[in-house]
């Protein structure tokens, strides 16, 4: 007969940490699956830094189609005022073109907008001529498509014309009278970017962290959660696993370890995924990284205080779905569910300001968004951080005790 | 090595109400003795073996497993048992060699300790050649060479075998008939749940037959055929539910 458990001097007396060994074991099986390692590793690295080239590919390309494209424009008594048609005709080759249109009445100007002939349309007062020149307001009616990107574009380029046409006009009136154009500008007010500060990068980031956080941890945490007691259930690896030493508290608590450190990762992958941008010092991202990224270590530390209860919430929520639900099909027919829990909260931080009251830090999500945003902007609110962070792991610590006790009940067994 | 007194298991099913799993069930099952539970689908063996594995809590009465009782020392039952379920899966992404060292570790084993048992097992049941392989990539003869291997890592003095040969073809119902013989003939104490009567008479000592929850009959196969004056044991087991 071969020697026993209590005979055999080699076994350990006391058993191992299980929870570390399930954590272990856990965490290889969930990264074997390629959905998990697309998920986690392969859309933040490769498909975020796409998706802000694109985005930069296509601004430019609309920006540079702006600037030299043909615009049509209807004018109204063009007589009026010879010198406009005349500067739009002699616009250099890299600025927009016009082609023009004469128009009778400004009714034929506005028909034209409607049926699409022209973009905008422009009406000189038959008298400009002599109001100009008695230097009295020539009120020009400039008639514009609000639907019609094109005509925005053309009344807006068109509104620099006239613009520069003015400064011109009043620059010689005022010659005429012997003062200097200066008298009209008392101040001069010049913004300047200081590097380090962050640019227009730093706006984008922290509109788009908070909400690539949230979606990247709870998207990273599905596949994991779902798999672990679900997945097991329906492959039929529970009963082994209850048959273990290990009891149920360590079981979800290695579970729970495993579906957390996948959310961490991802909220790091997320974060790097997004920097990539920033450090790659291509042409192509220079529209977001042009003025440079600023995060100093305080607002480091604040997003990872961000992060840690939400990935502790994520792991705890989903591992309760997971949980209670027979196989992952059904653990996966609940997203529909928790989906807009997690979005309308993420949602909600674009229209709360960071400075938003202590109460909004007791509401799970929202607390972590405007904790990023807080990060991002450097004006960090001490106590809202404290009542976030102690609020959402608060909220954790129950979803992992609802885990916990749901697998304790022996229905865990029996609606596998 | 198990005691089983007076055991019950009650569930609360919306649809039908209360239903008594298990009834007062006493028997005793011992060393180097194959203790066969037989009775149709739904008669009680499996709720029978998970409470004695400490997976589901008894409702009344209790048991003592390899000296521990499954009420109070559940853990400690649990590292003294192996579980072979012929419905029990693998983890389909690790390989053969990683899920008989996860179970050894849960067991408390060694990693010197785990690594000689591989070796040992592995060559006894033949797996050197898939040892590396995923398990989703196993043929089922394969997985339930893994199974055994898994239930077995940590030499268990007590082993719980589930309809283990159910749905298997001939050939590797033959190995974990092999198996099962093994391990008796090293002195472990085998409950064997099944409803295969030509498995039950060419193994079991003794043999529990369970209907409805309860325990009807208890005696070797030998024993339950001459009381029923059968010529074999089907027919006993049928006159016997039959009676019931």
């Amino acid at each position: 007969m071969r020697p026993f458990l209590e005979k055999d001097p080699t076994l350990k007396q006391t058993l191992p940490n299980l929870i570390l060994i399930i954590f272990r074991k856990e965490f290889r099986e969930i990264f074997r699956d390629k959905r998990t390692r697309m998920q986690v590793i392969i859309s933040p690295l490769i498909i975020t830094p796409v998706l802000f080239a694109l985005v930069g590919v296509l601004a430019q390309g609309q920006a540079e189609r702006t600037k030299t494209r043909t615009y049509s424009l209807g004018i109204v008594n063009s007589a009026a005022y010879p010198d406009f048609v005349k500067r739009l005709k002699s616009a250099a080759q890299s600025s927009p073109q016009f082609t023009l249109t004469d128009m009778k009445t400004e009714a034929e100007g506005s028909a034209s907008i409607r049926d699409r002939k022209v973009e905008t349309v422009i009406v000189f007062p038959t008298d400009t001529a002599q109001k100009l020149a008695s230097s009295q307001i020539v009120e020009v009616k400039m008639l514009t498509d609000d639907g019609n990107e094109n005509s925005q574009n053309a009344t807006r380029i068109l509104t620099g014309v006239f613009q520069k046409i003015n400064d011109g006009i009043v620059k010689t009136r005022l010659n005429e009278q012997g003062m200097s154009v200066d008298v009209l500008t008392p101040f001069k007010v010049a913004e300047k970017n200081i590097a380090g500060a962050g640019g227009s990068g730093m706006l984008i980031l922290t509109q788009m962290l908070p909400y690539l956080l949230i979606f990247s941890v709870f998207g990273g945490s599905i596949y994991a959660a779902f798999d672990q007691v679900a997945g097991e259930k329906e492959r039929n690896t529970l009963e082994t696993l209850l048959v273990s030493p290990a009891r149920r508290r360590d079981i979800v608590l290695g579970k729970f370890m495993a579906v957390f450190s996948v959310g961490l990762l991802s909220a790091g992958m997320a974060i790097i995924g997004l920097m990539i941008p920033f450090f790659s010092h291509l042409k192509i991202y220079d529209w977001l990284a042009q003025g440079g990224l600023h995060l100093s270590a305080t607002s480091i530390a604040v997003i990872i205080l961000s992060v840690l209860p939400m990935c502790l919430l994520f792991a705890g929520l989903l591992l309760g779905v997971s949980t209670y639900a027979r196989n992952q099909k059904e653990a996966q027919s609940y997203l529909g569910t928790l989906f807009p829990l997690v979005t309308l909260p993420a949602l909600l931080s674009l229209f709360v300001g960071t400075d938003s009251g202590i109460k909004i830090a007791l509401v799970p999500i929202l607390n972590a968004s405007i904790m990023i945003k807080q990060a991002l902007n450097g004006n960090y609110n001490p106590s809202f951080i404290a009542v976030a962070f102690i609020a959402s792991a608060a909220y954790a610590g129950l979803v992992l005790l609802y885990a916990i006790r749901s697998f304790e009940k022996e229905s865990i067994l029996l609606k596998a | 090595m198990i005691t089983v007194n007076n055991l019950s298991k009650t569930f609360h099913d919306k649809k039908r109400g209360t239903v008594n799993a298990v009834s007062d069930v006493s028997f005793e099952c011992n060393p180097g003795e194959i203790f066969g539970l037989l009775g149709a689908n739904g008669a009680g063996k499996t709720t029978m073996m998970r409470m004695l594995a400490t997976i589901l809590e008894a409702s009344g009465g209790t048991a003592t497993v390899a000296g521990y009782d499954i009420r109070t020392q559940g853990q400690d039952v649990r590292r003294r048992i192996g579980f072979l379920s012929n419905s029990a899966g693998l983890y389909e992404r690790l390989t053969a060699r990683e899920v008989v060292t996860y179970f050894g570790e849960l067991n408390g084993l060694t990693t010197s300790k785990i690594k000689k048992r591989i070796e040992q097992i592995f060559t006894e049941l033949d797996m050197n050649d898939f040892a590396e392989g995923r398990c989703d990539s196993l043929s089922t003869g394969q997985k339930q060479r893994v199974s055994i291997a898994r239930a077995i890592i940590h030499e268990p003095p007590v082993l719980f075998f589930d309809e283990p040969t159910n749905g298997l073809d001939v050939l590797v119902a033959r190995t974990v008939v092999r198996f099962i013989r093994q391990c008796k003939a090293e002195g472990r104490t085998i409950v064997f749940s099944t409803h295969i009567m030509p498995d039950v008479e060419a193994m079991c000592d003794r043999v529990a037959i369970i209907s409805k929850g309860k325990l009807i009959s208890l005696g070797t196969p030998a024993e339950l055929r001459s009381e029923q004056g059968t010529p074999d044991f089907a027919s006993a087991f049928f006159k016997i539910i039959d009676a019931e």
